[in-house]
């Protein structure tokens, strides 16, 4: 990997450069919150958010997501082929999108979410978690791939890992804003990830997890939790890795439609209701703990469908843990 | 090609099977996506109803006979408003979609398919392809039905039930609802046809299990019993398949409706099924 330095002053001009290559979208504070909005000024971004609502995934797999307009009984594709930036992603929110890349990308793959991943150049940045956070036991606390450029906070400026050609032409074509590295520099960054390393206070233990929670498929946690949970949702639809889609058809004039997909939860009634009313998840508990599977698979090659981003705990209306549940169900079994 | 775009198809023909059950016949508009359509018994399509939405059904044709046909239940929003459709008229279809049964491993051996009420659909398409082929040691068909007027292909049923061995092909009915019209038909074939549910055809039926397969598709209350059945017998799980539903809505894998299993095995119904062995049901929670 080819590291460079951008030092402090030239970072507003850095962030200009980047316009070329299409509309911005960073992190911007939204009264306690933040959220991912487009951003023409420097001044406007939050670079030392926490979480946003919303993770990434709302620029690849859209809330709505027009696919096909109707005209004249014909479909016509959906098109929206314009680059953008993505600045100041976490490193949790990028293995998030290679989550969803595992699934959109493979064959077939989906056209649309395919040409935004091509579209979309992605800048890192480096964080300090809070007491929600727990990628670090996920391994999702740094990313070694997915990004474009990744921004590490130096006192004097940031430390650039260059992880595409597409930033290494970024920082070609802009030679004159970037430095070379200095020792000094990298033990400010080697400094900054022992400091961020013993900032944790959430961690999970995934120990054979996957197995567990196999064998743990009785278990009364899940019933004492679903008793609490209020099934609204909030938790697939703010996680980086859920993906379940809906589509309809809505009519927008007489003659023309519009087939849409938008986010669904598995956490709806509905989600397993098939024709002729047949139920495959009935109650909030088959629902419940569907999610904490979902999220719990393991695949060898790419570990677990969680990041660790703590969304789910910081956003459930009910305060329910995610680490919690799954050391209850745990500490049940063994 | 974008996969979620379907292909323009005329309906061609359409029967009334039952009061709730139409086939329809179909062709594609293009001719070369006439021509080049394969597909493998078990596979299903996805019907667009352009401005109303999609829905998964099964192929009840065999791959050997063209053009496509589908059988539709009236029972939801989508498919009360295809039922209103008429001959001439256009839909859409993409696919096919699954892995369908894998009926080349199968060659020469006894096929046992177990159909429940709608179940009959899907494996309408490989009795038929198994008959045209004849490439299977013999083909049994047990076949459980609420009652008479509710036999999906009754015409096929009964003239297989008359003329079926003579094509290697063993029917066998159970009804559930005794009407006059099925005493009449259990009294013309009082060993094939009897009043009961679809393990009751087991009885008096001898078959090799080295050399058979079971395929079942019905109702989901009906796999449990009729595994029981065929395990009883001593047939291995490795050679009991079943196709299964649920609510699939992109049919490659991608929306998440049909996602089963736990965190150490999760399928998808739509890619890696609908069909899957008794083996798949015992390592991945849910399936059944």
């Amino acid at each position: 990997m080819r590291y460079v330095k951008l030092p402090a002053e030239n970072f507003s001009t850095f962030f200009e450069t980047l316009k070329q290559l299409g509309k911005i979208y960073g992190p911007v504070k939204h009264n306690s919150t933040y959220t991912f909005i487009q951003v023409d000024n420097v001044k406007e971004l939050s670079l030392d958010y926490t979480r946003t609502i919303l993770p990434p995934k709302k620029f690849f797999v859209k809330p709505r997501d027009e696919l096909f307009k109707l005209k004249r009984e014909k479909w016509e594709e959906v098109k929206d082929g314009e680059s953008f930036v993505l600045f100041g992603v976490h490193s949790c929110d990028i293995h998030g999108l290679k989550i969803l890349d595992k699934v959109y990308l493979r064959d077939p793959p989906d056209p649309y979410y395919k040409s935004r991943r091509e579209n979309a150049f992605i800048v890192g940045i480096s964080c300090m978690p809070d007491e929600y956070c727990f990628c670090k036991s996920l391994g999702t606390d740094f990313a070694m791939d997915g990004f474009d450029l990744f921004l590490h906070k130096l006192p004097d400026g940031w430390l650039v890992r260059v992880g595409s050609v597409k930033g290494h032409e970024v920082v070609w074509e802009n030679q004159e804003l970037f430095e070379e590295v200095t020792e000094e520099d990298l033990r400010h960054f080697k400094e900054f990830e022992e400091k961020r390393a013993k900032a944790f206070k959430r961690s999970l233990n995934k120990e054979g997890l996957a197995d567990i929670l196999d064998l743990a498929f009785n278990s009364q946690v899940w019933k004492k939790y679903a008793e609490k949970c209020l099934g609204c949702g909030n938790c697939t639809l703010v996680c980086p890795t859920c993906r379940c889609y809906e589509v309809c058809d809505n009519w927008i004039r007489a003659y023309e439609v519009v087939r849409e997909r938008r986010y669904d939860s598995c956490f709806m009634p509905t989600h397993g209701l098939v024709a002729g009313g047949h139920n495959f998840r009935p109650t909030r508990l088959d629902r419940f703990r569907h999610r904490y599977y979902c999220k719990s698979y393991f695949d060898p090659s790419a570990g677990f469908n969680c990041v660790g981003c703590g969304r789910c705990d910081e956003f459930c209306p009910a305060k329910i843990e995610h680490v919690r549940v799954l050391e209850e169900v745990r500490e049940e079994l063994l | 090609m974008n996969p979620y775009q379907s292909y323009d198809a005329k309906i061609i023909e359409i029967r009334e099977l039952t009061s709730r059950e139409k086939l329809f016949t179909l062709r594609f508009t293009d001719r070369e996506v006439e021509e080049s359509f394969t597909f493998k018994p078990g596979q299903f399509v996805v019907v667009d109803l352009r401005g109303y939405g999609e829905f998964p059904i099964s192929l009840c044709s065999p791959p050997t006979r063209k053009p496509i046909q589908l059988c539709i239940r009236r029972t939801g929003r989508l498919t009360r408003f295809i039922h209103k459709f008429s001959e001439g008229e256009s839909i859409g279809i993409r696919g096919p979609y699954g892995n369908g049964f894998p009926l080349e491993k199968m060659e020469g051996a006894n096929l046992i398919l177990v159909a429940g009420g709608l179940g009959m659909a899907p494996l309408r398409s490989v009795l038929w392809y198994a008959i045209d082929t004849g490439k299977f040691e013999k083909i049994y068909l047990f076949y459980g039905t609420k009652s008479y007027e509710d036999i999906l292909f009754r015409d096929e049923i009964i003239y297989l039930l008359k003329h079926g061995e003579k094509l290697n092909c063993h029917v066998k009915l159970a009804y559930e609802v005794e009407t006059p019209s099925c005493i009449y038909l259990e009294k013309g074939f009082s060993e094939k046809v009897c009043k009961g549910v679809v393990t009751d055809l087991f009885r008096g039926e001898e078959f090799d299990v080295n050399n058979s397969y079971a395929l079942i598709c019905g109702p989901p209350v009906m796999y449990k019993f009729v595994i029981r059945e065929l395990l009883d017998r001593g047939l291995s799980p490795g050679r009991i398949y079943m196709t299964l539903e649920r609510r699939m809505k992109c049919g490659i894998g991608k929306c998440g409706h049909c996602v089963v299993g736990t965190s150490v095995s999760m399928k998808y119904i739509c890619k890696d099924g609908p069909v899957f062995t008794y083996w798949d049901a015992l390592s991945t929670r849910g399936l059944i």
